[in-house]
């Protein structure tokens, strides 16, 4: 009777399982296939006898290196590089200081100044778009990383006060006042305790703050058209057209702009999972 | 007298806060806030989006959109269906994804992270890999068709005014499943587990429990993720421009990409404001109750 259940149980977890795989392995169709071209060689991928969804007869590691070269990869890989490693920093600051101020000083139209930024989060980016362009051309800013640099921090300050807001109120109020006996002012409280005591706040708004940038494109493909300061998924999205009979070497390209981001998930993955539902969490 | 009107009016303790939020506030207004009021104020004008000369029209720019241009009602259409299948299909997928990956199994965080990471891809590549699938020569979708006889319904999935938005809902879809799914786990890991018992002790089934337990206990996750659903299908651009450009014959705009081809590509910055105005008008009717809410819950947990 008891070895009957387990053999139940057991055939059971097995199923779960299998299910589970299948059902993952469905999911990531479109990664493999991505996968699959970029090994093949073009003349594979259109001879007849080869099915399209299978394993590369030879495999073609050089189709990498090319796209990288022709595609110009390592230009718009230094570019979103560049822009992110400016601009997170300087939303970091900026909000959890105005995340400090809502939540640890004096300041009696703090909730009304938290609805206001709130309201921002809601904005369709549509709203924005004609008189930034007006306002970015008239700063001679076009085509220069600032004019994507200024309007990402921006847009990223009412999520960042949210989050940074929510943490700040899990730090008891104790230790602000017991640094100010020791004679710390506000702003050595913020430094030297408040944000020290962030670090999980910092590492999540870094996380999602990158991956804002990184997989940025509107903004970028209106402020920033030229060819030496795009982004890369407007470099991406410009082989559309030139690239459509050299399939493998664009699905190189494709793969390779992924793989920061695979790596960085990979590693860091509960930071993705946080950033993302922290405003949930709040 | 004077020293002591003045000590209140500059009191450091009273401005402090402000020099804090000096830097936030300031982009906010200048990149945020001033951006707003001037579409507003453009979508009275018409205007070409470049040239000096504006003409001011009233609501002209409004009544050529309700009533001679049938690509704005397109669009609306589009962002509508696009809203009803997230919300009916996406989101079963995501609620019943969660409920599997909430059992306790091991590896189960190997799974979730599986399920998530399609979201973390930027939508651009995301829909360049979907254009490749909807290949009408080499794409593996009508390869798969033919694999299994159904070679008949193989199409120009992009290019076929029947299919063309249906498979950018696809793509968009598989995309997102992955963020339903966290917000309805953290939903169900705040679920009391006594009801569940007793709903068994009851003699209750898993259907029933479901029912009556499960979905009760998550009305507040499913107002946020219907929310936010909703939000997200209004604001729906990329996947459209990178995957049809709008196309075929314009059948597959939304609001968003209909504004930019009409403010960057059409010279029409009149119309394209107008449309912008019009979707935060949507935007707000839906997300002015939502933060409502939000915020009355975070100055009660205070």
């Amino acid at each position: 009777m008891l070895k009957k259940t387990r053999a139940v149980r057991t055939v059971k977890s097995t199923a779960f399982y299998a299910f589970l795989i299948i059902a993952a392995f469905i999911y990531f169709i479109p990664l493999f296939f991505m996968l699959f071209t970029s090994l093949k060689s073009p003349a594979e991928l259109f001879s007849a006898d080869a099915t399209l969804f299978s394993f590369p007869k030879k495999i073609m590691w050089e189709n990498f290196p090319q796209a990288w070269q022709a595609g110009k990869l390592y230009i718009y890989m230094k570019n979103s590089a560049l822009i992110t490693i400016i601009r997170v920093p300087i939303t970091l600051v900026i909000v959890s200081l105005s995340a400090y101020a809502l939540t640890r000083l004096q300041f009696k139209p703090a909730n009304l100044v938290f609805l206001i930024f709130l309201i921002g989060m809601m904005m369709p980016l549509q709203i924005f778009l004609v008189p930034l362009m007006i306002m970015i051309k008239k700063a001679k800013l076009f085509n220069t990383y600032w004019a994507v640099i200024v309007p990402y921090i921006a847009l990223d300050i009412p999520l960042g006060v949210l989050v940074f807001r929510g943490f700040f109120r899990t730090i008891p109020l104790e230790l602000d006042s017991s640094a100010k006996i020791d004679g710390c002012n506000s702003f050595m409280i913020y430094s030297r305790i408040i944000m020290p005591l962030s670090k999980p706040a910092i590492a999540t708004m870094t996380i999602l703050f990158s991956l804002n940038t990184w997989n940025e494109f509107l903004l970028a493909s209106l402020f920033i058209p030229k060819d030496k300061i795009r982004t890369l998924p407007l470099g991406l999205l410009s082989y559309v057209g030139e690239w459509t009979t050299d399939y493998p070497r664009f699905m190189a390209a494709v793969l390779m702009s992924i793989i920061p981001v695979f790596v960085v998930y990979l590693f860091f993955q509960r930071y993705f999972v946080q950033g993302l539902t922290g405003t949930l969490k709040e | 007298m004077t020293s002591s009107t003045n000590k209140k009016l500059f009191d450091p303790v009273k401005i402090e806060p402000w020099l804090y939020l000096s830097p936030a506030i300031l982009l906010y207004a200048l990149i945020l806030f001033y951006p707003v009021i001037q579409s507003i104020v453009l979508s009275f004008y018409k205007w070409d989006g470049m040239s000096a000369f504006k003409e001011f029209t009233g609501f002209n720019n409004y009544r050529i959109l309700f009533f001679k241009d049938p690509v704005f009602w397109i669009s609306l259409k589009n962002n509508t269906i696009f809203m009803v299948t997230f919300l009916l299909v996406t989101n079963s997928v995501c609620l019943a994804l969660a409920l599997i990956l909430n059992r306790p199994f091991s590896g189960r965080v190997v799974f979730r992270g599986i399920f998530y990471f399609p979201y973390v891809i930027s939508m651009i590549a995301v829909a360049l890999i979907w254009g490749w699938m909807y290949h009408p020569q080499l794409g593996l979708i009508n390869e798969l068709l033919r694999a299994v006889g159904l070679e008949s319904l193989g199409r120009t999935w992009l290019g076929d005014l029947k299919t063309a938005f249906a498979s950018v809902i696809v793509t968009a879809s598989w995309k997102a499943i992955g963020i339903g799914m966290v917000f309805f786990l953290s939903g169900l890991q705040t679920l009391p587990v006594s009801p569940y018992e007793s709903a068994k002790l009851d003699g209750a089934n898993a259907i029933q429990s479901f029912f009556y337990l499960t979905i009760p206990f998550l009305r507040e996750t499913f107002v946020i993720v219907i929310t936010l659903t909703v939000i997200s299908s209004f604001k729906v651009f990329d996947v459209v421009y990178a995957m049809t450009w709008g196309g075929p014959m314009r059948a597959t705009n939304v609001l968003a990409t209909w504004m930019y081809f009409q403010s960057f590509r059409n010279h029409n910055a009149g119309s394209g404001t107008a449309i912008a105005t019009l979707l935060v008008i949507i935007m707000c009717a839906i997300a002015i109750p939502y933060i409502m809410l939000m915020s009355r819950r975070s100055v009660s947990s205070q």
